[in-house]
């Protein structure tokens, strides 16, 4: 007999064997000629600019997780906000310490300057070797792409 | 209604914790208000910290278990010798760091972030005062990650070298690699027995309905996170680097106090969770899911063998440092092997003397680094002429950390064998005796460098203020001290012993 588990188990079976047997029973049957075009990676039809390992600014993270902080409190305070009356002064108060806790984060955040969004002043570089550097990345890719 | 009634009376157990938390958060507030004047953060951080000591000290005698839900007897928090014994080993460790740091060169550098820094040491200190109270699976991964997020940023605070990121990269991924096991190990026994707290686990092990096998399986995971922070062999691999690439002051902090509540979590885990009953000599009989004590032994010789052998080509004293701390994980890992309250009187005694040497030995090396930018031990020529009271005092650390007779150390091992001798377990205390002679290899080549290699042009004279010079004095002369003179020490462990059984 199987248990509940089993089942589960022969359904994570059935997915990867019909993956795998879907990927080479593809492989088998089709015509195969590549060209240049088809190996490149997709972008919207757009021929490729540069590498994918393109630099984020490091404050949309900072804003996300901005976000998340407040989202997740979000969903502490409702079941708060629905049973504190039943607690008398001191469910009350639990709720005020924590939105006092991350109403100070807040203000770290807002006082160190993480929630604006101005571009900091760029430091000097030495554009010599900035240049050297950039015409290298160029050919590179120029070089990459002829290939 | 009951469960939060329940709660409010259990404050009482926690006032140290409050105390350090509302520490954390002043902190944070000085850093917002007085932006420019950062000078005064550790002082407020220091009588935080006293004050939480105090109350530590103030419920010394206390026993009790705290956050219980509903009818329960048992919760989520014990208050008992053996967690304020730990309590106050993170404290003085706490505080020692934060007169360390006002010593390194890397974190006055990073003066402008101070308030950052002070405020993640105590985050860390916070989350190992919940580890060792902790006796519930829940509470144990919350502290766990607690202490972990603080000290993964604190590793590459500085931000000052590649390998400064690389530690803390590393140690990120294995940290997170080993609490996903962790957690993933915790779910498998909440699933297994519908309860996470280690009482109750107690309990219906005894009963014993619960298939040991998948109970077995799960436990194994639960010793990845836990062997991890106390950096056990085969979870060592990051300690070397995460040690060589943090701030030395943060390399201290890891070495003592995280493995101190590392290892207060994992004793008080296997003690409260698998005891069936500890008979009146004080040996622990242990629930037969596995071979608990071949276990512990094959692990503890394999991490204190890794851990000297690896030692022995390092030229770095930093991650010579790291190596020897992961051989000292395994002699303390061999008290706990032995059983029994005496082993546990050993491992107490010994890590209240490993607090001191080794926390005195990563000083001297900041103030010698803060001086030649180095820890090479090449740049350590002839350093024993120059700078006699850094070069004595090192002498001492490292004779203590090898565990010969004038020296404190000596005393820690020698309860430590004589717990293994009369637990019968001579095989193993043979062992472990050769990996200290193993050690003392080591150990003294640096005092091969210091004293029998003449100074050459580049060897520099470190001269420590007054204020550091307090501090040596501090650490060197309770480890001279110790070793003569060791009844309190003892005495204090043995009060502390106590660890909250049903």
């Amino acid at each position: 007999m199987l248990t509940e588990f089993g089942k589960i188990f022969i359904f994570i079976l059935v997915a990867i064997l019909f993956t795998i047997i879907a990927i080479y029973a593809a492989k088998l049957i089709r015509p195969s000629r590549p060209t240049k075009e088809k190996l490149d990676v997709y972008e919207c039809g757009e021929n490729i600019e540069g590498t994918p390992w393109v630099k984020f600014n490091i404050r949309f993270y900072v804003v996300a997780l901005i976000f998340l902080i407040f989202d997740v409190e979000v969903v502490l305070l409702f079941p708060w906000a629905l049973t504190y009356q039943d607690y008398g002064i001191y469910g009350f108060l639990v709720g005020i310490i924590f939105l006092v806790v991350l109403g100070l984060g807040m203000a770290y955040e807002w006082r160190k300057g993480d929630l604006e969004w101005a571009r900091p002043t760029p430091k000097k570089v030495d554009v010599k070797f900035e240049k050297k550097n950039l015409l290298q990345t160029n050919s590179q890719i120029n070089v990459e792409s002829e290939n | 209604m009951m469960d939060l009634s329940n709660i409010f009376n259990s404050i009482s157990f926690v006032i140290p914790e409050i105390a350090l938390s509302i520490t954390i958060v002043l902190t944070v507030l000085f850093d917002l208000i007085f932006d420019k004047d950062k000078k005064i953060i550790p002082y407020i951080v220091l009588v935080g910290l006293l004050v939480t000591g105090y109350f530590v000290f103030a419920q010394m005698d206390f026993a009790n278990f705290g956050f219980t839900v509903g009818d329960e007897k048992y919760g989520m928090f014990t208050l008992d010798g053996f967690s304020n014994y730990f309590k106050i080993i993170i404290l003085v460790t706490t505080i020692i760091i934060i007169f360390f740091s006002s010593h390194s060169n890397e974190i006055i550098k990073t003066f402008d972030r101070s308030g950052e820094y002070y405020a993640l040491l105590l985050g860390m200190a916070l989350g190992m005062m919940f580890m060792v109270s902790a006796s519930d699976l829940i509470l144990i991964y919350l502290s766990v990650e607690l202490l972990s997020l603080s000290s993964y940023v604190l590793t590459g605070f500085t931000k000052l070298s590649e390998r400064n990121a690389e530690a803390s990269l590393k140690y990120l991924i294995y940290g997170s690699v080993s609490s996903g096991l962790m957690l993933f190990g915790i779910s498998i026994v909440y699933g297994l027995t519908g309860t996470t707290n280690l009482y109750e686990l107690n309990t219906l092990l005894q009963a014993g309905s619960i298939n040991l096998t998948t109970l077995g399986f799960s436990l194994i995971l639960i010793f990845v996170g836990i062997g991890y922070k106390i950096s056990a062999a085969p979870f060592h691999f990051w300690t070397p680097d995460v040690y060589e690439g943090a701030p030395i002051s943060i390399t201290a902090y890891l070495s003592v106090a995280s493995k101190a509540a590392g290892f207060a979590l994992l004793i008080r885990f296997i003690k409260t969770s698998f005891v069936s009953y500890t008979d009146a000599s004080g040996n622990w009989h242990l629930l037969g899911i596995f071979d608990w004590q071949t276990l512990l032994i094959i692990i503890a010789i394999l991490t204190m063998t890794l851990g000297n052998f690896s030692a022995l080509s390092q030229s770095n004293l930093k991650r010579m440092l790291a190596y020897s701390s992961i051989a000292h994980a395994g002699y303390l890992l061999l008290g706990l092997a032995v059983l029994s309250d005496q082993g546990l009187l050993a491992v107490l005694i010994y890590f209240f003397i490993y607090m001191i040497m080794n926390l005195g030995a990563f000083f001297i090396v900041n103030l010698i680094a803060n001086k030649i930018n180095s820890e090479d031990i090449h740049d350590y020529d002839g350093i024993g002429y120059t700078s006699p009271l850094l070069g004595v005092s090192l002498a001492i650390f490292l004779v203590s950390l090898t565990g010969l007779p004038p020296t404190a150390g000596f005393i820690a091992k020698l309860y430590l064998f004589i717990a293994l001798v009369d637990a019968n377990m001579i095989t193993v205390a043979v062992i472990a005796l050769l990996n200290t002679v193993v050690s003392l290899y080591y150990y003294v080549r640096v005092l091969k460098h210091m004293y029998l290699n003449k100074a050459n042009e580049s060897t520099q004279a470190v001269i420590p203020t007054l204020q550091p010079r307090i501090i040596v004095l501090a650490l060197v002369i309770p480890v001279l001290l110790f070793g003569i003179y060791f009844t309190p020490i003892v005495s204090f462990a043995q009060n502390c012993l106590n660890i909250l059984t049903k």
